[in-house]
């Protein structure tokens, strides 16, 4: 019985049960998660809700500082950034949360589930969720408002990717900073709320600003910029955003860093 | 060839020893279970045995592999099961999502139809998990720790919150699990759990295995450990009493002893000369309990019911202040 089950010495290469467990653990993190009303509207929705109103009350208005670019234009980008830190930050932080909490993780810490397969389930939930709002953003803003989609595609990926690795990277590293589930959401949503203010989703702000230079520090921004870039042609202005790629980059490591020395599998308690 | 050898297991964390010396073994098909109060360093012995946690001394082997080793880890969780205690699954999946899919973890699971019978869900199959009531959320825990077809089975303390039907059911999947040869490890409060199920218990306190055996015999059950209980006569002092080793609690007497024919023929035989009565005699062989309550420092006293509760319960014996409860 024992020998039957002994596995010969692993392929080098991913085998192919691996890689089916990858798709079974995506297709159910797709399911738990459409599956929650909740969670599923307060992420995809509200990006989207968002876009429509803000385009209805102001979305014919320039915006004053960027000669020819329409406040909806800046929207679709602000609000595409938005939706990538929503999935790939706040959501995936309550996430692991709430399964630490639940001992959810334990389990599948003692079960035969590589811990890599598991991890790829959760970040490429958060991955579609994210590509998921910026389809949807990108539909409602050209077809909703008529503005235009990114003239450099290339760079509204590499920008969009810049972000899910940056802020899925902190994602982790804010759950591991979290005691419980019930502190998760309110914590959360004051960091990201303060942020996302700071960095100018609410409205475009002036770069050189005060609040420009206080954002400048934290990759909320470098992403709104970034997404931003590629809609944006005016002379001198490149759609390749570098250097808010370089510094979303350097957060994201950071990120790792604090999730690979502070994550834990088991709920924490006293 | 044991599916569990644990040689001089040490752990600690900082000064104190979570576990200190523990040495035992669990043959193939046996089913061995932990006995001790909270913080006694079961679930942390346990732990070490998943490859949950580290050891810091001795040698470990589970099903020919040392599960701190990270190259077979996969290999020996597909092997093996676990019951935890906490309720552990995924609210917005149904049963069967959650059974299919941890069920494709391992190379030869167990037919899902079969197992949503064995643990009484087949009607609960379509049903979100979090609907379903603390008893079939813990029996759906069950059914995944076996998912896998386990050669060895972890049970932590798995029947706590269930309905005594429940239970018996719980209680005969673990025997059909030994009957087809699944080694079992359980973890528990309930001595009846344990005399029902168990080959051989350990009875773990402060780090220390105290006693192991059978649980006819541990701890010298079957040696004829007795208890005879009466209430003190009026007018005679506790110190004149003919038997040696007695315990006064109130006015109840209680004398433990291995020679109670004698002790008997002593105490009738000085009550008759003194003509006093010996008020709610009783003679009782200790119940897995008592000597569970006695190894881990706890000497039963006060009426016992038929099911054999102790009513109250007086610390004795040294160190029993500090056995204040150490969460993991």
């Amino acid at each position: 019985m024992s020998a039957a089950r002994t596995r010969a010495g692993r392929p080098l290469l991913l085998d192919r049960r691996d890689l089916r467990l990858v798709g079974r653990q995506v297709g159910y993190e797709q399911l738990a998660f459409w599956r929650n009303p909740l969670g599923a509207g307060f992420t995809v929705v509200f990006s989207v809700v968002f876009l429509v109103l803000l385009g209805a009350s102001g979305g014919k208005s320039m915006v004053s500082f960027l000669p020819g670019v329409k406040l909806i234009q800046y929207y679709v980008a602000g609000f595409a950034a938005y939706g990538v830190m929503a999935a790939c930050f706040n959501m995936l932080a309550i996430n692991l949360v709430l399964r630490r909490e639940l001992g959810l993780l334990k389990r599948l810490r003692l079960s035969p589930l590589p811990r890599w397969i598991m991890f790829s389930g959760v970040f490429a939930n958060a991955l579609i969720v994210s590509a998921v709002q910026v389809v949807l953003l990108l539909i409602v803003g050209r077809y909703g408002y008529h503005a235009h989609l990114p003239h450099q595609w290339g760079a509204l990926v590499v920008a969009l990717l810049a972000g899910v690795f940056c802020f899925t990277a902190l994602g982790v590293a804010v759950s591991t900073l979290i005691p419980n589930q019930e502190a998760a959401g309110p914590v959360l949503s004051i960091v990201f709320f303060v942020l996302l203010f700071l960095s100018g989703l609410w409205y475009p702000i002036r770069s050189g600003s005060a609040l420009a230079k206080i954002s400048t520090w934290f990759p909320v921004r470098h992403l709104i910029t970034a997404t931003f870039a590629p809609f944006h042609l005016s002379a001198g202005a490149s759609p390749w955003a570098w250097h808010d790629v370089l510094v979303m980059a350097i957060w994201g490591v950071a990120g790792v860093y604090v999730a690979l020395r502070r994550f834990r599998w088991e709920p924490r308690r006293g | 060839m044991a599916s569990v050898v644990v040689d001089r297991l040490t752990k600690h964390y900082g000064a104190f020893r979570a576990v200190n010396d523990v040495s035992f073994s669990v043959e193939p098909g046996e089913v061995f279970a932990l006995l001790g109060p909270n913080g006694a360093g079961k679930t942390t012995t346990v732990e070490i045995l998943e490859g949950f946690r580290s050891r810091d001394g001795g040698r470990v082997e589970v099903l020919g592999l040392d599960p701190a080793h990270a190259r077979t880890s996969r290999e020996l969780r597909e092997r093996m099961g676990i019951v935890l205690q906490e309720l552990a699954v995924e609210p917005m999946l149904t049963v069967r999502e959650v059974l299919s899919r941890n069920a494709a973890y391992y190379p030869n699971p167990r037919p899902i139809d079969e197992m949503l019978e064995q643990v009484g869900l087949s009607e609960q199959a379509g049903r979100r998990v979090k609907v379903l009531s603390g008893g079939q959320q813990r029996r759906l825990d069950l059914a995944l720790g076996i998912v896998g077809n386990p050669e060895l089975v972890f049970l932590d303390e798995p029947t706590t919150g269930f309905d005594p039907s429940a239970r018996r059911g719980a209680w005969d999947l673990v025997r059909t699990l030994t009957g087809e040869g699944t080694t079992v490890i359980l973890t528990t409060h309930y001595m009846d759990e344990a005399e029902a199920l168990a080959d051989r218990v350990a009875v773990i306190t402060r780090g220390e295995i105290v006693a192991s055996g059978p649980p006819r015999s541990i701890g010298g059950r079957d040696l004829g450990d007795v208890r005879i209980r009466f209430r003190l006569p009026d007018r005679v002092a506790f110190d004149d009493l003919p038997v040696h080793g007695a315990t006064l609690t109130g006015d109840l007497v209680e004398v433990h002893t291995n020679r109670e024919i004698s002790a008997l023929h002593d105490l009738t035989g000085w009550a008759l000369e003194r003509r006093v009565d010996l008020v709610g005699l009783s003679v009782e062989r200790l119940t897995l309990e008592d000597v569970y309550l006695r190894l881990t420092g706890f000497e039963p006293s006060g009426p016992v019911g038929p099911t054999g509760q102790v009513g109250q319960v007086v610390a004795s014996g040294p160190g029993t202040g500090s056995r204040h409860g150490r969460g993991r």
